[in-house]
């Protein structure tokens, strides 16, 4: 049947290079090939975020009066709405989670070397859309933790230097987080966000099959001389490897979303005094941390101020990564680098489980 | 008998007051005020307190008063016999009628006082002269509180300065520090002529009332002065005592009115839930068992006892409702950490909640017919809980079993691409 309808189309469309490409298409076969799952479970999981989102779509409305009532609604009386909430949330989470991990993976495999540089760039842009996804949509449901965590998540931008104050404003829609903010949170997270990074995640995709698959550093250099990688085809083996794994995290998030369901909390009330353990979500907590830990005051300067400045140094430094690891470019190892990519990773696991604990 | 030999009807305080030459208030501020150097520099703690505290933190201090308007004399004079001169006006350390009298020249004085407080009473020296400590001080006991016993002499501090002795958490210590002193109320006696007692700290201390001030940091939670009054100290009459608790319990007041207790309790809400030691009641309270307040009159078990019948019906109806909601309760928060939304469910048991609470208000008026209504109503709204809640364990159910079929199904998947993978390997592999 699949046959006769490929036969069909290949009378009408001649899809030859097609075939070639899924004959020859092939992925390098070495002992840490299982990194290069991943990107594809991180791919699989922004499919599901479209397809529970379109869901919730249907029945969300964004108004400070009926956001709240409206997911409520969603989860007691629309059939199966409760799962495609709670999938939606956990599914929310995984994705940044993966998303994280197909990063270091990256980084310590020094994929981003010549010539996967614009990738990178691409990837990292992608991570920060990811990012503006969780932090747009926590807001949606409307309810105390997440008006009032807004507040202080949009707060911190408003220290950024010279634009700060216009930045805050523009992500409020005035001084404060009002109904106003749900709107232009909820155009970001449904319209702008997923505009800019279905056109990312295409440009992420050519590049991954116009170059193929990276073979990290250290395998590369174990080769000798005219010595190729064995290879292994990217259909059928791969992709059904990858089915497979993108099954195994269906699995994992069916079993979240039905045990550990996303509570929905109380209403937000703008009047209310700031509850107590107010903390962003779990991926913007050592950031979130490290910036109650500064001091008010910095060589004269104010503490948070060059917390964000800091930031997005950081920020600015991970976009060019590739372009600054020279010795990677030249297939030579960098230990420098990957000693940064260590002390990154220990920060973001150690400052995320202290700023969970702390007070 | 309280010692009083007479009641002065006459607020000689502000009298006196007025009789005092017009005050030279805040023009004689402490620019250079040679009674503080003086002072400071003495070696007797008695002497230098005064100067210390007045420096430290002081109201009048702050509003431009120094020494002499108080104390008169003369504060530019360097030498003691000038700035002590009582040609000036100097009278030394008031004492007794003398320091409501200096305190009043200002504080009953209405358009001074405008001038630093606008909002602030004028009249606690008239008050005062009602309490019982201004009528014995009438008679010459100089053994009461004035002024300066409860406010501080130096050192004075706004009474909504947290660390002034009359802001609501200091009251009752302030008030312990002369009456939980047994030399110091040695001699005083109630209207039936026992000893005053100087326990009422300690009995405070054990109270709802002291709790909720200190623990739960609600200010307007009632001490001492809110009973008793604060210059016009007093303790409530007998047949006032409801009118004081009715102040914030106004609505267990009015049911207590129209109870049949109204006419047989000589102290009213105090038979059954004392003075000072007042704790958290409980719906034990209501029987004529046990815990029981009923028992002081009522006899456990007596069927033609109209009133332990009455108790017993009124109990029985208040911890059924309160079973019934305790049970839902527990149900619903089961039903919410399983992730079922229940925020309907939440607002009934609310609802009920707030019935639970009404039937033990209505109870103060010691009628089963007007507890029995509520309760039943409480009831309903508990039983539409439970039918809910009932629906809710269902779906869980259902969304378990639901879960498990996909899980398995996911796993059958796994496993069949899985072998798969592995066939097509062998397959590869061979060739």
């Amino acid at each position: 049947m699949i046959r006769e309808v490929i036969a069909w189309l290949d009378d009408r469309l001649d899809l030859t290079d097609v075939r070639h490409f899924v004959a020859e298409k092939g992925v390098p076969v070495h002992a840490q090939k299982v990194w290069y799952y991943l990107g594809g479970m991180t791919l699989f999981l922004l499919a599901v975020q479209i397809f529970t989102g379109i869901l919730l779509l249907l029945y969300y409305r964004p108004s400070a009066a009926e956001a709240y009532e409206s997911v409520q609604f969603i989860v007691t009386q629309v059939q199966f709405g409760w799962l495609i909430r709670n999938i939606h949330s956990w599914s929310a989470n995984l994705l940044i989670g993966l998303a994280f991990a197909h990063f270091f993976s990256v980084f310590f495999l020094k994929s981003y070397r010549k010539p996967r540089e614009l990738t990178w760039v691409s990837g990292i842009f992608l991570l920060f859309l990811m990012l503006g996804f969780g932090f747009s949509g926590y807001l949606l449901p409307w309810n105390e933790l997440s008006f009032f965590a807004t507040k202080v998540g949009t707060g911190i931008a408003g220290a950024v230097p010279t634009v700060g104050h216009f930045t805050l404003r523009l992500l409020r829609g005035g001084d404060d987080v009002t109904g106003a903010t749900l709107s232009r949170f909820y155009g970001l997270h449904v319209a702008i966000l997923p505009a800019v990074t279905t056109a990312l995640v295409a440009l992420h995709l050519l590049f991954v099959q116009r170059q193929g698959m990276s073979v990290p550093l250290g395998v590369e250099r174990r080769l000798k001389p005219g010595e190729r990688l064995r290879q292994m085809p990217f259909f059928p083996n791969y992709i059904l490897r990858e089915v497979l794994a993108w099954y195994v995290v269906l699995a994992v998030l069916a079993a979240l979303a039905a045990f550990y369901p996303w509570e929905l909390g109380t209403k937000a009330d703008p009047f209310a005094v700031v509850p107590p353990g107010i903390r962003p979500e779990w991926y913007f907590l050592a950031m979130f941390h490290t910036l109650k830990l500064l001091p008010s005051h910095i060589l004269g300067f104010e503490g948070e101020r060059i917390g964000v400045v800091a930031f997005g140094l950081i920020a600015l430094f991970l976009v060019l990564v590739p372009f600054l690891d020279r010795r990677a470019s030249r297939g030579e190892s960098s230990p420098m680098f990957t000693t940064l990519a260590l002390v990154g990773l220990l920060y973001l696991v150690s400052f995320t489980i202290i700023g969970h604990y702390a007070k | 008998m309280i010692r009083i030999s007479h009641f002065s009807t006459i607020a000689w305080a502000t009298i006196a007051a007025s009789a005092i030459a017009p005050h030279a208030a805040a023009q004689t501020a402490a620019t250079a005020n040679s009674c503080l150097a003086c002072h400071a520099a003495q070696t007797d703690a008695r002497l230098t307190a005064p100067a210390v505290l007045f420096t430290q933190s002081d109201v009048h201090r702050d509003s431009g008063f120094g020494c002499v308007d108080c104390h008169g004399g003369n504060s530019s004079a360097a030498d003691k016999a000038p700035a002590h001169d009582i040609g000036r006006g100097f009278k030394g350390k008031p004492a007794g009628r003398t320091v409501i009298g200096t305190c009043a020249r200002c504080h009953g004085d209405a358009e001074f006082m405008h001038r630093f407080a606008p909002r602030q009473r004028v009249d606690q020296a008239t008050e005062y002269a009602t309490s019982v400590h201004g009528k014995l001080l009438a008679t010459g006991d100089t053994h009461v509180a004035t002024c300066a016993s409860c406010h501080g002499a130096h050192g004075i501090r706004r009474v909504s300065d947290a660390k002034s002795p009359v802001f609501p958490t200091n009251v009752a210590a302030t008030c312990a520090s002369c009456h939980a002193n047994a030399a110091h109320m040695n001699g005083y006696t109630l209207p039936n002529g026992s000893p005053l007692p100087t326990n009422q700290l300690a009995d405070y201390q054990k109270s709802v009332h002291y709790r909720a001030l200190t623990k739960g940091n609600d200010l307007s939670a009632p001490t001492c002065n809110d009973c008793h009054g604060n210059h016009g100290a007093a303790p409530p009459g007998a047949g006032t005592v409801v009118n004081v608790c009715g102040t914030c319990h106004a609505v267990f007041a009015q049911k207590f009115d129209t109870s049949a207790h109204k006419q047989i309790f000589d102290k009213g809400c105090v038979e059954c839930h004392s003075n000072h030691a007042i704790v958290q009641p409980s719906d034990e309270m209501l029987s004529t068992t046990g815990r029981g307040v009923c028992a002081a009159c009522h006899t456990a078990g007596d069927k033609s006892d109209k009133g332990s019948v009455a108790a017993e019906s009124m109990r029985g109806d208040i911890a059924r409702l309160k079973s019934g909601l305790d049970q839902s309760r527990a149900l619903i928060a089961r039903l919410k950490n399983a992730g079922i939304e229940v925020g309907d469910q939440e607002l009934a048991l609310r609802e009920a909640g707030t019935k639970l609470t009404l039937a033990r208000t209505e109870m103060h008026a010691f009628d089963p017919r007007l507890v029995s209504p509520i309760i039943v109503d409480g009831t309903r709204i508990v039983a539409g809980i439970d039918r809910a809640g009932q629906d809710g364990i269902a779906e869980l159910r259902y969304r378990r079993r639901g879960l498990a079929l996909s899980l398995g199904a996911i796993l059958l998947v796994v496993v069949a691409l899985a072998l798969k993978v592995r066939q097509i390997d062998r397959r590869q592999n061979r060739e």
